[in-house]
């Protein structure tokens, strides 16, 4: 009985800290329990692993040299030995420059969310701060929001010209808008809350209120919002390199195999539709990863999750 | 009403401006000189001079801007190069066509997704539901231009159903039965990403409008579940529904893009993707802005019909 009771106020005591610890604990703690406690969210996190993997090692996974073409092997599916997904129409090795290409998605997919929010989080909450700049600024974002995504980061790669970087560059001008309007909206309802006030009335620095005060809690916001649109921008950055803007041949890039298989697609399809298969496979990790750091950062759905799923 | 439309028509305006500001502008992120670039391969002294008059490439920008503004406005957006005909002749051809493409692939969109995420939410958890959850995942993640190929694929070479390309047979063109022959997979193709997504955020808000209390109460009345659902539940979707079919038209103005490069139907993407191949800069200039105003418009009417199917509003 004794010891029950002891038992049972460490217990009391132990949940009692959880409740404290919840609340000090950092967002990435948050990040690893939504995770690990989401089957989808855990999928997710495997394909990019596996994906970052396959970037960062390529030379020593992939089979063949990404340019290394055997003409005598033009075409031949998968299957064929010693190329297990085929080759392509000058015999290159279809899985080598897959692998090869995982690092041209990987870094058109994650700099331009991370450029885009190192621009967004300080312009948005300039906005929301300083009624008169941000009226300004917000309606210059409507100018951006008046484009379709795609159709303004195709412009901008074309006028821009070809290459990784302007091509970078031009998904970051996409994102600015979408992630501006996130900060925006989560600066304002900060801007009311009593903490700023506090502040102003303890005459602290604009600068200050900005950037210590203000910008912490408009950071969490913009980031879930980054982690949901890696995918559409891996999506988009393939989708311009298939149009032929953005990174050219014979870079191993998917979105350019896919587009260079176009020509034989009615005699080997797997030239086309593989290295979409790469593509579509990436895009679904970062959705289903976005999706879990979502919902494990987001009070209302971990609520949602506890009760209705 | 009239006021909200009114204030709507008037919000257009400014941004009409700026658009015709970033489109005109675009030109000037190239390096170098203006007439050379413009004119590439077709460079010639005279020819140089002649469009350097024209643009009035010696005055100051705003100048310059106002000029073409002007022109704009008056149906002149220059000539294609590469076509040798007026900008505006080849877009008014092709803007038709794209508009039935994206309607098309619009009419796919609202009822499917409609249908399916009010009745994956209905039955929520169970294999419908399910299996709706983990379709709309696999589609969201689908580059539209792989989808539109592996469709092409599939129902144009593999089992030939649908015809590969175009929007009419050539030899024997058949009015709108021939019309939606063609118009099937590449309205799929462009569709197909915006269901997705669509059908995901339906069953959400659905599934938060069944855990209501009214609900409950309607329940325990003893109505029967379909009319719980259909006509208490679904009510209380429309303008989350509509909101989110009005935020759609972007990115099926985008998957446009793609499937008509892919299905080689003729409209305003098409025209686009050829422009940029062969480096026709007004003619790539007008098709941005073509599809810019279509898409500020189109956004303009889908506010002002959200805006009326908003009941909660009074």
């Amino acid at each position: 009985m004794a010891t029950g009771r002891i038992r049972k106020s460490k217990a009391s005591k132990r949940s009692r800290r959880s409740v404290e610890t919840e609340r000090a604990r950092s967002t990435l703690y948050f990040i690893w329990r939504g995770i690990r406690n989401d089957p989808y969210g855990m999928a997710g996190a495997l394909i990019i692993l596996v994906l970052v993997i396959c970037a960062l090692f390529a030379p020593y996974i992939a089979p063949y040299d990404p340019q290394y073409a055997d003409p005598r092997l033009r075409l031949r599916g998968p299957g064929t030995e010693g190329h297990i997904l085929g080759l392509d129409q000058q015999g290159r090795d279809i899985l080598s420059r897959l692998i090869y290409g995982s690092r041209y998605s990987l870094i058109a997919g994650v700099t331009p969310v991370v450029l885009g929010g190192l621009i967004s989080i300080p312009l948005g909450t300039i906005a929301a701060y300083y009624e008169r700049v941000g009226y300004f600024i917000m309606r210059s974002m409507d100018v951006l929001f008046a484009f379709p995504m795609v159709l303004l980061a195709i412009t901008l790669s074309f006028f821009m010209g070809p290459g990784l970087g302007n091509l970078i560059i031009a998904l970051v001008v996409v994102l600015i808008p979408y992630n501006t309007r996130v900060v925006y909206v989560q600066a304002l309802a900060q801007k009311e809350q009593g903490y700023i006030e506090a502040a102003r009335a303890d005459a602290t620095s604009d600068f200050k209120i900005l950037f210590v005060e203000m910008l912490p809690h408009v950071v969490s916001a913009s980031v879930v919002y980054s982690m949901t649109i890696v995918g559409t921008i891996v999506v988009t950055a393939a989708g311009l390199s298939f149009l032929g803007l953005g990174v050219q041949p014979p870079t191993p890039e998917w979105g350019i195999m896919t587009s260079d298989g176009r020509t034989v697609l009615h005699i080997a399809p797997h030239v086309s539709t593989l290295p979409g298969v790469a593509i579509f496979l990436m895009v679904t990790g970062f959705n289903l990863l976005g999706d879990s750091l979502r919902d494990a950062l987001d009070p209302k759905t971990r609520l949602v999750r506890a009760g209705a799923r | 009403m009239l006021r909200f439309i009114i204030w709507r028509l008037i919000h257009v305006v400014p941004v009409l401006l700026g658009v015709s500001f970033v489109v005109f502008s675009i030109l000037y992120l190239i390096p170098g000189d203006i007439a050379t670039t413009l004119l590439s391969m077709f460079y010639t002294e005279e020819r140089a001079a002649m469009l350097r008059e024209q643009l009035g490439l010696d005055r100051p920008m705003f100048v310059q801007y106002g000029r073409w503004l002007w022109a704009a406005l008056h149906g002149d957006l220059g000539q294609s190069l590469m076509m040798r005909m007026p900008v505006m002749t080849v877009l008014l051809d092709k803007t038709g066509n794209s508009l039935i493409l994206t309607g098309a692939s619009l009419l796919i969109v609202i009822p499917v997704s409609f249908l399916m995420g009010t009745a994956s939410a209905a039955r929520f958890r169970k294999p419908f539901d399910r299996f709706t959850v983990f379709f709309s995942l696999l589609l969201a993640s689908m580059p539209v231009f792989w989808l539109g190929i592996a469709l092409l694929y599939l129902f144009g070479v593999r089992i030939p159903l649908f015809p590969m390309s175009g929007m009419y047979n050539m030899a024997n063109p058949g009015g709108i039965l021939d019309l939606l022959h063609h118009l099937f997979l590449p309205a799929v193709t462009t569709a197909a990403t915006s269901v997705a997504i669509v059908t995901r955020v339906t069953r959400g808000a659905m599934l938060d409008t069944l855990s209501q209390p009214y609900i409950l109460a309607a329940r325990s009345r003893g109505l029967p579940g379909s009319r719980v659902i259909y006509r208490h539940g679904v009510r209380n979707i429309l303008p989350t529904f509509s909101n989110m079919i009005g935020l759609q038209i972007g990115y099926l103005f985008g998957s446009a893009i793609f499937s008509e490069i892919i299905f080689n139907w003729p409209g305003i993407g098409l025209q686009l993707y050829q422009s940029i191949l062969h480096r026709d800069l007004t003619m790539v200039q007008g098709c941005v802005l073509a599809v810019a105003i279509i898409f500020v418009l189109g956004n303009m009417l889908a506010d002002i019909i959200v805006y009326a199917l908003d009941t909660t509003r009074k």
